[in-house]
């Protein structure tokens, strides 16, 4: 269970900048309506499979405390989701945990930190246009099957519109 | 599974136009993960692309469907279309929010219809018991796909009835296939049990919609057979495949033997021969 930097009070300080910084990404600012109910955990097959180590309700808890070091470093707890929006099609108050979740890894890739297979295949879209590289073997089975040759992608657009916003690093 | 497709659609009446100039939708699991803003914008490429030969979309892939009816669902709002916008301004392109999206089994459901389905079938698959898996995006978020009941749904059983096959619904149908999980645990322990489940209802094959489900469930249930030393053995089978088929398309016409699962069980109705079409199965519509 996360806890949350205390002084000696005991009176809990929430880190607003990360959560500012989530909040620029989008959908990353839905953690704020969360209420801790729990209705995406009990749907989660990642909770469920990973005998509760993953669990949305804590994520998005560690967002509301602003307890960004716990969620933004290598082997973040974020890559377990399983995207199956189940906690998405649950949750109560709009607030797509899974969207933040993603969120989260959009601000990890801007510190350049993603699984290797994950960074392969982001390789791929941003060289090629599509997310499975087209090889000889390809074209071989699709003349096989009488399909047409696949289109080229204008990649010159592609990159032109990956580009990040100057003023924003990305964000927009 | 593309030749499926192409094979298929055009006997239902459905008119494919393949999209010039198109790339990835992008991905929802990988590129988004990067920079949802460059993801919204690549999606919102394709979507225009569409919008200016003024037809819907649909994709066979529902992680495919799931970006773009993401991108069409966000861009309803101004704000963020206008951010967009900018951005699709530098290549001289403009999101307008005209074109549809949609899956190819709503698109078939509803332009089609289950019976054009069961009309187009001349080798009824009698007999043959098929496990359903409904995968996450075709249904959800159900706000946002719009394409069945998510607690309940019968648009896949109905269309395995269509074929006069035998649908069978396990108690895992609703899970997930593990494909955007990073870590090693997950996916093997989710996929272990609902293949479990799949081989106590003795299913002759699994029908999937989604091209991706359909890798975990070729190569992942290899793995997973090894891994945890355990007898697993559905061949898994993309719908349109089976539909193709159905309608006569030979078995060794459609690639199966590159499955590392094959569904022999189907050569059976090669031989066989063919009972009157629509005999069987009665079925009721979704909507």
């Amino acid at each position: 269970m996360a806890k949350a930097s205390a002084d000696k009070d005991d009176v809990v300080r929430v880190d607003f900048r990360f959560r500012r910084e989530l909040a620029e990404k989008l959908e990353g600012n839905l953690a704020s309506f969360c209420y801790q109910c729990g209705a995406c955990v009990g749907d989660c097959p990642a909770t469920t499979y990973s005998d509760g180590k993953f669990n949305p309700r804590e994520i998005m808890l560690k967002v509301l405390y602003g307890l960004g070091e716990e969620l933004l470093h290598e082997d973040s707890i974020v890559w377990e989701c399983t995207n199956c929006y189940n906690c998405h099609e649950r949750c109560p108050q709009e607030v797509k945990p899974v969207e933040v979740i993603i969120s989260l890894k959009n601000m990890l890739a801007d510190m350049g930190i993603y699984p290797d297979p994950v960074k392969k295949i982001i390789n791929t879209f941003e060289e090629t246009g599509r997310t499975t590289p087209i090889n000889a073997a390809v074209h071989r089975q699709r003349e096989r099957f009488g399909l047409p040759p696949l289109p080229p992608v204008p990649m010159d657009e592609i990159q032109q519109l990956i580009e990040p916003a100057s003023d924003k690093g990305g964000t927009d | 599974m593309e030749f499926a497709i192409r094979y298929t659609l055009p006997k239902l009446g459905i008119e494919l136009v393949d999209l010039e100039g198109a790339s990835c939708c992008p991905d929802p699991i990988y590129f988004k993960s990067k920079d949802k803003m460059s993801w919204l914008a690549v999606a919102a490429r394709n979507l225009s692309l569409a919008e200016d030969l003024g037809l819907d979309v649909f994709t066979n892939c529902s992680g495919c469907t799931a970006t773009l009816s993401e991108t069409y669902h966000l861009l309803k709002d101004e704000e963020l279309k206008a951010k967009v916008n900018e951005r699709l301004k530098r290549i001289g392109r403009e999101y307008r929010g005209t074109s549809r999206v949609r899956h190819i089994a709503t698109v078939v459901r509803d332009e089609a219809g289950y019976d054009a389905v069961r009309d187009s079938v001349v080798r009824p698959l009698e007999g043959l018991k098929v496990a359903i898996h409904y995968g996450c995006h075709l249904l959800k978020p159900s706000r946002i796909m719009q394409v069945d009941d998510p607690n309940n749904p019968t648009v896949l059983e109905n269309f395995v009835e269509a074929l006069g096959a035998t649908p069978v619904r396990h108690r895992n149908w609703y899970l997930c296939c593990g494909k955007a999980c990073q870590v090693e645990d997950v996916p093997a322990n989710m996929m272990r049990d609902l293949l479990s489940t799949i081989r106590d209802k003795q299913a002759d094959i699994l029908c999937l919609i989604c091209p991706t489900c359909f890798g975990q469930f070729d190569y992942g249930q290899m793995k997973v057979a090894r891994q945890f030393n355990e007898d697993f053995h559905t061949p898994p089978i993309y719908y349109f495949q089976l539909l193709a088929f159905a309608q006569g398309v030979p078995y060794d016409k459609l690639g199966f033997e590159r499955q590392r699962f094959k569904p022999e069980c189907l050569r059976r109705f090669e031989t066989a021969s063919s009972p009157a079409v629509g005999a069987s199965a009665t079925q009721t519509e979704a909507e």
